[in-house]
């Protein structure tokens, strides 16, 4: 065996054992009525699982959550980690201990932080509707209307660190030089902002972008530990869906086949991002 | 009257004082260089006139109004950058012209400007391009058309040649050079290659630890140098010093012979004398003549540069024409006569000339 | 503070900054109140004022089954790490330093996006039949899945910044490839080993989905014991902030450390910044 192989060969025996073999499985799960509970009477059912989760009403459902969810907080994310990364460039005091702090929400594990804002916002218990309260705000963090929304904040909070962290490093990594330019070039802050930042952040802001839309898609820690779904399906997520069907249902078929539709999502919106992002960059006649 | 003008312009880095009250007035129209070794300043200075970074201390004028306190984009200003600092995301055309878009011109009032600059340059065929598709040369003129498209009150450059390959510098050296008698526009150019220096200069400011050594032609710095450090740092190859003492007949006493009539020099006065290896002409020993074994010679083509020690082990160097190079042989002594006027005298402690 | 250039511009990230610290620091500061509240005032949103108790803290750590989950967590999260590392090392220098291996790259970073959706299904199905769920191995394995491409992904970002002269050198001093590799160039990337690592570690101390549903009873890692902490029934405030601290003090210090090599790695060579 050639030299470079035996250094991948370790990694690829344990990615076939915990990727490769469990992804074939699932397909073949897919293809079958495969129920927890009649694990005897596995049956072939060629794609009518495919055809019934892409015409269940909860599977739709749970889709739209999901993609409500990650549009609505990556672009929050996007905005307020470029806005804080910016200001964390311009700070010169206190540097290092402020921007430690400010990533802080990023590692810490997300159901302690779906469990921290689920009594934080509690109507009854939560010190933040509690205070709103008293200046007469009332407001129901986890009713039907905002419940979906609130998860949205949530991941806000935790995730626009992330956002910070990839924004700062772009663009402490930027030339000086054009910058200078720029202000010889009389060009106001906005026009500086908008015709050399942004352009020249672009690789780095669809990179951010597309990890957290991915990691996004995988939400399900604060819909467990708050809501379960609830109210009714309006915060039912595609993950807490496969959830439900696999581990409360027992319909693995169905959990599996969900599984897959939901990558080809995935995949549709990541290849849209990147081409939506590179079209804009395009001059005409670039070389 | 002086177009741009710096008074007592003082700068600190943190504890650090890079610029120590600086003085300088510079005419309209003029081609002024500043000209010193790296971190005397130079680059500092073209960054307060330009407004990049704030004085410590002092005022700036230009055209007659204090900027001081003003922005960049509030001084009229174009500045080339040694890096070139084009905007990578834009196009050469977008580039050329964002500084008139960043003044609300009409789009096709930048157009019609951009594209006149580039024709002036042979850019055009490059107008679409991106910086990243361009050689050095290229991204070079880019550069420069970015900073006459503006026509700007005084133009500054920053060691703007310092990244091209020796053959492009010398031709677009010559190309800066035209520009400037075309578009007859006040320009500061900052750079640490004498040889620049001298042939672009109306005025040369030669500058050292944040001072200013010496104003003046290319001519007055070249046969004038008021302090040694002028003298050492202007002249290829560099300028022989001898240490020497005043005697009180006006004459200089050095280990290499005695030098007469500098009636400037007290008696006692410890001073080192200059001479230019150019000036060195072969004759017979005597006084005011410099004697040394041959040590080396190297053959430029017409003329060549012989290296010589003398009897007290002090190394000087002497340009000579072809024909008394051939006749010079190794560790054979040769004497030297100083040219009429061309010896110059320092003061050994405050470097100053005498 | 800030360098803008107008005062008002300074003013206004002043405030920005102070609003989103406070944003940032207001759940750790209540969770942790919680955390000493005399449990007969635990819940209560009103109360700031009050006599500090250890009890809650006494209660998770001496009579609970808390310490065994931290333990739990600790043990899963080294073994992946540690198994992560070691194949992990190896592949990435491949990727970064032998042709062929473009395309290998980026289904690393594919694999890193698998929803564990997928993945779950086929785990739990295997460890029921091998009778082990409840077991620390399965979990280990499951974590393999997400912690093993993202070390890797990390390194090759690493290992790309090494200067391919360096075991060159090496080579031509005599090592093989091999020992070059780990005699040489290993030590040169091991702040990234480290950062790696860490966040390897984090990323598995941190699940709870694998982790819910292919644990129980004995082998329960630390955030599912958070998780149960509310149930249908009810919820001891107190405990479970006791029991949050402990799961987000380690962490917050790890990546305390981690932070400036944290970009490069997720960038993973694709970003050039």
């Amino acid at each position: 065996m050639q030299l470079k192989h035996r250094f991948v060969l370790p990694l690829a025996l344990v990615l076939s054992a915990v990727m490769l073999y469990p992804v074939a499985f699932s397909a073949w799960i897919s293809l079958h009525d495969y129920r927890l509970t009649r694990l005897n009477d596995v049956r072939w059912v060629g794609l009518d699982n495919y055809t019934f989760i892409a015409t269940d009403p909860g599977f739709l459902n749970a889709m739209g959550n999901t993609i409500t969810f990650v549009i609505g907080a990556v672009t929050l994310e996007l905005i307020l980690g470029l806005g804080l990364a910016i200001l964390l460039q311009r700070l010169v005091r206190f540097q290092n201990f402020i921007r430690s702090t400010l990533l802080a929400p990023m590692f810490i594990t997300p159901i302690a932080v779906g469990l921290m804002f689920r009594f934080l916002l509690n109507s009854e218990l939560g010190v933040i509707s509690h205070y709103l309260g008293e200046i007469g705000i009332s407001i129901d963090w986890f009713g039907p209307q905002l419940a979906l929304f609130s998860i949205i904040l949530i991941d806000v909070w935790q995730w626009t660190p992330f956002m910070v962290l990839m924004f700062l490093a772009g663009l402490e990594s930027l030339p000086k030089a054009p910058f200078e330019a720029a202000r010889i070039d009389g060009a106001s802050a906005w026009l500086t902002f908008r015709s050399v930042t942004l352009p020249m952040l672009r690789p780095v802001i669809t990179v951010a972008i597309i990890i957290r839309a991915l990691d996004a898609f995988k939400v399900f820690e604060y819909v467990f530990a708050i809501t379960r779904g609830g109210p009714g399906d309006a915060t039912e997520t595609i993950m807490y869906y496969i959830y439900q069907a696999g581990f409360r249902f027992f319909r693995m078929g169905e959990a599996a086949a969900a599984a897959f539709l939901l990558i080809v999502v995935i995949l549709v919106l990541v290849i849209a991002l990147v081409k939506a992002t590179k079209s804009n960059t395009e001059a005409p006649n670039d070389v | 009257m002086s177009y741009v003008s710096l008074k007592s312009v003082r700068k600190k880095f943190g504890a650090v004082e890079v610029l120590k009250g600086v003085y300088l007035d510079i005419g309209r129209h003029q081609f002024t260089v500043l000209l010193g070794p790296s971190g005397c300043g130079k680059s500092t200075t073209l960054r307060l006139v330009a407004g990049l970074e704030p004085v410590s201390d002092g005022q700036i004028f230009i055209d007659g109004q204090d900027v001081t306190m003003l922005e960049p984009r509030e001084r009229d200003i174009a500045m080339v950058f040694q890096n070139y600092a084009l905007y990578p995301t834009m196009t050469v055309e977008q580039n050329m012209g964002f500084g008139l878009k960043a003044k609300n011109v009409p789009a096709s009032e930048i157009r019609t400007a951009v594209h006149k600059a580039a024709d002036l340059l042979d850019i055009t065929p490059l107008l679409a391009r991106k910086p990243g598709a361009l050689s050095g040369g290229q991204q070079q003129r880019v550069a420069i058309g970015r900073a006459i498209v503006r026509q700007p009150k005084l133009f500054l450059f920053d060691e703007p040649l310092s990244n091209l390959d020796a053959k492009l510098r010398v031709e677009t050296r010559a190309e800066i050079l035209n520009l400037h008698k075309r578009l007859n526009a006040t320009t500061i150019y900052v750079t640490h290659d004498q040889e620049e220096a001298m042939t672009m200069a109306d005025r040369i400011v030669i500058m050292n630890q944040g001072v200013i050594e010496q104003e003046g032609t290319p001519e007055d710095v070249f046969f004038h140098p008021a302090s040694r450090m002028v003298a050492a740092f202007i002249g290829s190859p560099v300028m022989n010093f001898f240490d020497g003492v005043g005697t009180a007949d006006g004459n200089i006493e050095t280990p290499v012979g005695i030098f007469k009539g500098f009636p400037q020099v007290k008696a006692g006065q410890k001073v080192e004398i200059g001479i230019r290896p150019d000036d060195l002409l072969p004759a017979e020993p005597g006084d005011n003549t410099v004697t040394g074994q041959v040590q080396l010679s190297e053959l430029l083509g017409v003329r060549a540069i012989i290296h010589l020690q003398t009897e007290n082990g002090s190394a000087f160097k002497a340009v000579v024409d072809h024909e008394i190079y051939r006749e010079m042989k190794l560790a054979n002594d040769a004497s030297f006569t100083v040219r009429e006027g061309r010896l110059h005298v320092f003061d050994s402690q405050s470097g100053q000339r005498l | 503070m800030f360098s803008f250039s107008t005062r008002p511009a300074r003013i206004a990230a002043f405030f920005a900054i102070v609003l989103a610290l406070v944003v940032v620091l207001f759940p750790f500061v209540w969770v942790f109140l919680e955390s000493i509240k005399p449990p007969s005032l635990g819940g209560r949103p009103d109360v700031w004022v009050f006599p500090p108790t250890g009890d809650n803290w006494n209660n998770v750590l001496f009579q609970s089954d808390v310490p065994s989950n931290i333990l739990n967590s600790f043990f899963v999260a080294f073994a992946t790490v540690a198994i992560a590392l070691l194949v992990g090392c190896p592949a990435a220098y491949a990727f970064s330093r032998f042709r062929g291996y473009h395309g290998a790259r980026y289904s690393i970073l594919a694999a890193e996006m698998m929803p564990p959706a997928i993945l779950i299904l086929p785990f739990f199905l295997v460890l029921y039949h091998l009778q082990m769920i409840d077991s620390l191995a399965g979990v280990i394995a499951a974590h393999l899945s997400f912690v093993v491409p993202v070390v890797t992904w990390f390194m090759i970002g690493f290992f790309d910044e090494v200067p391919r002269d360096l075991e060159h050198q090496a080579m031509v001093d005599g090592y093989t490839r091999f020992q070059a590799f780990y005699k040489v160039i290993l030590p040169a990337v091991r702040p990234g080993i480290g950062a790696a690592g860490v966040f390897g570690f984090v990323l598995s101390w941190n699940d709870l989905f694998y982790a819910l549903l292919l644990t129980g009873g004995e082998s329960r890692t630390l955030p599912v014991a958070i998780a149960g902490y509310w149930t249908f029934r009810g919820v001891d405030m107190g405990k479970m902030a006791v029991a949050i601290l402990i799961a987000v003090i380690p962490v917050l210090i790890l990546s305390f450390f981690i932070q400036k090599h944290l970009v490069r790695g997720i960038g993973g060579g694709a970003v050039k910044y």
